[in-house]
Order: C-alpha cells, then structure tokens, then sequence
C-alpha cells in the first residue's frame, strides 16, 4: 500500500490513506461490497479526542440527504451532531461501536467505521481532500482557539 | 416580615416530573412558612392561553414580581410581555451565575444586540425577576435569592396590611381570599389541594390561625395539618403548545420573519410593529424562523438548542467545541429552509426551496439619505428607455 498523505494540524499529523476516497466534512469512505464503508478521518478524531458517546437518530436503511441530522457524538473535548456526508443511503451501523466508541480512536480507518452507505454523489481525492484541509486550517484554528496548534 | 414580602409565581414543569414537581413544591411550602413571599402556582407559563386563569392571575399582579419557571429567563421575560404582564428586567444573581460560565467577551455585542431592539411597549415600572429552575435541584439556592430580593425591593407600601402586595392586587382573583373561585375549576388538583387551599390561603395573608377562609371552603381543616402547596392556578393539566416568543429587546422590526413563515404566525400590530399574532397556526418542533432572524431574536423555549430556546450566549455546551460546523451542518439559512419545506409538505402544500422569502439582510443596514445617484437613477427610469 502507498504511503498515507500527512497534514500537519501543528505538530500533530493527521495521516490520510491514499487506498480511498473523502467526504469534506471529513469522513472517509471505503468500497465494502457493493457500497461504502464511511468513518472518521484522522483529522476529525484529533479534533474531536476521546470518544465517549455516539448516538444515532436515524434507523438503518434509512435514505438521507446531504446535510440531513443524523446523530451525535461526544468526546472529552466536542459535541458534535452528525450529518449526512451526502445524499445517499444509510444501510446499517457499525455495532460494534455502540458498545465502545473507543474504536473510534484506537482504530479509526478500519474498525471505527461508523456506517455503511451508498451514494451516487462525486467524492474526493486525497489530494483533494489534503487541499480542503489546508484551506480550513486557519479557520478550524479560530474555531479551536488555537489549542491544538501547540 | 411583612415589610419585605414579595410576590412569587411559580411556573410547573410541563409533564409531570416528580423531581421538579418536588423542587416546586419544596420552594413554594419554604417561602410561605418564612413568610418572605405571596407565593402562586401556575400551570406551565409558555402553554398558557392569554385568557388561562393562571395567566389573568399573573396579570392581576401589582408591583415586584419573581416568576420561577422550567425556561430561561429570557424566555420567561418575553412569554409573559407578549401576554400584557409587563415590566423592567429585574436582575438576579441566580441567572448571573449561569452567565458566568460563558466566555466574557460575550458580553460586550449582547450588550450592543440589546440596544438595536425595539423594545417593549407601555412597560411599567416595576421589576420582573425571571429565574430558571434549571439552574439548581437546591430549593435553598432559590429561597436565598427570593429573601435577598425581597430585601432589595421592599418598600413602605408593603407594610400598610397583612395581605402586604395584595392590597393593590384584585382581591376576586386572588387564591388567597377566594379559594372557591379559582380552584373550582381545577379538578386536576384533586380533593388534598382544594381542602388545603384554605390553609394555605390564610398563610399567605400572614393569618396563622384558622381564617374565615377555611369556612369559605365549607372543609373543617385540622389546624395541625402541615402546610401544603398552594393549588395550582386554573388547573394542572395544560395543552402543550408550540410557538415563537419575540424578544424585543433585539428586535429590529426587520419583518424577514414575517416574511419567511408560510404559515401566517406572525402580523404587524397598529403600530407596524412584529408580532406573533396567530401563535397556534405554528408548526410544532419548526424553528427555521428563529434561525433565519438576523439578531436571534426570536426564542422557542422548548427546543433542544439553548440559543434558540432564549439561553443568553447563544448555545452553551459547557466549555467543549461544537464541531457540528466542521462535520457538514447546514447554516441557519438551509437549516431553515428544509425545516420549513418538511412543514409545507406535511400540510400537503408544495416545497418551495429558496424560492420565497428568503432574508433580505441588507434591509437591516440603516437606510442612507438619499444621494445625486438615487436621483440620477431615478430619473434615468423614468425615461422608459
């Protein structure tokens, strides 16, 4: 396999496998069968820290349009709601993760997959995607108050 | 004692939490044995119709007035203005405390928010204490503050009787005087309530012996049974409503409200100013007004994001991030519009996108004199070239 991209968020670097393709509202999405498995990037998880509770608002397959509510998240450092990356349809969660959310951290490439989806909407390059990074970071730093620029 | 009584409204939690519900009850039994407070119960403030019990009750009130309720100050303040309970922003340290945990430099551009409003019509001068029973499950934190504001505003008048505040107040609408009157339509409280409300009538008025009141109830009350609280005004059981509450004091008057619903909630009154004139035509759980308002002015106490259900600082999420911006949330604007897409097409009516009355924000800049440009332009449409 390819060496991963890396953005530097400070010191930290945010590693971007090239073995798949990105949402911009950072979440990665990896052919599983005939649909995709969508999860976290690494950029999104060291933003959010430690995961400690995940909750869906939508049953599985279930169609969604981008943007559409369809759960929360809360780590030591964010609340988040979670949107629909795109217009598409949720087939199932990743269970596993209802009972720990930790994978989201310990693994967030592969076994902290969040859910399984389908879509016919364009997606991103990891060069597109490392583009969309650099061009939010200052941004997300405002957001952030510069905490993680440490 | 009687020289710093001050009226106290209680406002019940909508359901029927026996937590809160004790928490009520608890504040209410306290300050009517310390005789620091009139205390009153009413259904849930922000389902009550202008012309519920509880409300005419609350409208009847003279002078200084603490309202406790399940909303958030703001939400309290406004729900009761839009109903003719009128007066200035008393300010409490228990509603400080709470603003204390945001950032400070919020404080500043609210501050600036607030002046740009409207403001309220025909207020009197009397103070209007708001208070969140969110704030703490301590019954002691809010009979603490009721004392110190009792103390803070208490004034000669008070002293001139035992009925302290009432004198000014209309005695046929009081529960105190006339339990028969206002508990007899409230058969939710059951049998205890009603037979107590004589006694706790003639706590209230500062009699401790067994009044004339007991007798009015035609119930022969034990003078040992221990004070109850007081029944709950035109009855406990509410229909929950959903609708806007118009803070005026951030209210610009913009009218893009007016202009977004599709639903006819909000009209303009003699004076051209906004108001929500049809509350009940609102869709329940659509707040996409609220959202396309340019000064967030515009306040549903029951929804789930506290900027929008009249928190101060907008939303308060302890000090963690919302990452929701980064993670794809709509804005306000497409959040707006699809909410109220859902509504129109749930009322069978056609979605209709951005397409209508979408917020037209340099209406709020201040218009500016007009200039040789205006006129040349004018003049050059009038030659209908």
């Amino acid at each position: 396999m390819s060496e991963p991209l890396v953005f530097m968020m400070g010191k930290f670097e945010a590693r971007i496998p090239v073995d798949r393709t990105y949402f911009e509202s950072h979440f990665w999405a990896v052919p599983h069968g005939d649909v995709f498995r969508v999860g976290f990037t690494s950029y999104a998880v060291r933003l959010l820290q430690d995961v400690y509770f995940l909750d869906w608002s939508i049953d599985a397959d279930t169609q969604v349009r981008k943007k559409q509510s369809i759960g929360e998240i809360e780590s030591s450092k964010a609340v988040s709601t979670m949107y629909a990356p795109a217009d598409g349809h949720v087939i199932r969660f990743n269970e596993a993760l209802l009972n720990d959310p930790s994978l989201i951290n310990a693994d967030n490439y592969d076994k902290g997959w969040l859910y399984e989806f389908s879509t016919t909407q364009p997606l991103l390059s990891p060069d597109e995607y490392v583009k969309v990074l650099e061009a939010g970071w200052d941004q997300t730093q405002r957001l952030l108050k510069n905490q993680f620029n440490e | 004692m009687a020289g710093r009584k001050i009226t106290v409204v209680i406002s019940q939690a909508p359901g029927k939490n026996p937590v809160k519900r004790h928490l009520e009850e608890e504040i209410a039994t306290r300050l009517m044995l310390s005789g620091t407070a009139e205390v009153s119960v009413v259904p849930h403030l922000y389902d009550l119709t202008s012309d519920h019990t509880g409300m005419l009750w609350l409208k009847s009130l003279r002078g200084n007035l603490v309202v406790l309720g399940w909303l958030y100050p703001r939400a309290i303040r406004w729900v009761l203005d839009r109903n003719g309970v009128k007066g200035k922003e008393g300010s409490s340290r228990l509603n400080r405390l709470e603003d204390a945990d945001a950032d400070d430099q919020d404080h500043p551009p609210e501050e600036a928010a607030e002046s740009r409003g409207i403001g309220a019509l025909d207020v009197p001068n009397r103070l209007i204490y708001a208070i969140d029973l969110r704030n703490d499950s301590d019954p002691e934190i809010y009979i603490k503050e009721i004392e110190r504001l009792a103390d803070l505003t208490s004034v000669p008048l008070v002293q001139l009787g035992f009925g302290g505040i009432q004198l000014t107040a209309q005695p046929e609408n009081s529960p105190a005087t006339n339990g028969a009157g206002t508990s007899s339509d409230s058969t939710a409280n059951g049998a205890s309530a009603h037979s107590h409300n004589g006694d706790t009538g003639s706590v209230i008025s500062g009699i401790f012996s067994n009044g004339n009141s007991n007798g009015a109830n035609g119930h022969a009350e034990a003078p040992t049974l221990p004070i109850t609280s007081p029944a709950v005004i035109g009855g406990g059981d509410v229909r929950r409503r959903w609708y806007p509450v118009i803070d005026y004091s951030r209210c610009t008057n913009c009218m893009e409200c007016i202009d977004f619903c599709l639903f006819g909630v909000y009209g303009v009154d003699h004076a051209d100013r906004i108001l929500v004139e049809e509350q009940d035509n609102c869709k329940k759980g659509c707040p996409a007004c609220s959202r396309v308002c340019p000064v967030n002015a515009i306040i549903f106490p029951e929804h789930k994001t506290p900027g929008i259900a009249g928190a101060d600082g907008g939303p308060v999420e302890d000090f963690k991030i919302d990452l929701s911006k980064l993670f794809g949330a709509p804005s306000a604007l497409e959040m707006a519009v699809l909410e109220r897409d859902q509504e129109l097409v749930a009322d069978g009516r056609e979605a209709v996108g951005t397409a209508v009355g979408l917020p037209k924000r340099q209406t709020c800049q201040p218009e500016k004199a007009r200039d040789e440009l205006d006129d040349l332009m004018d003049g050059l449409d009038s030659l209908d070239l």
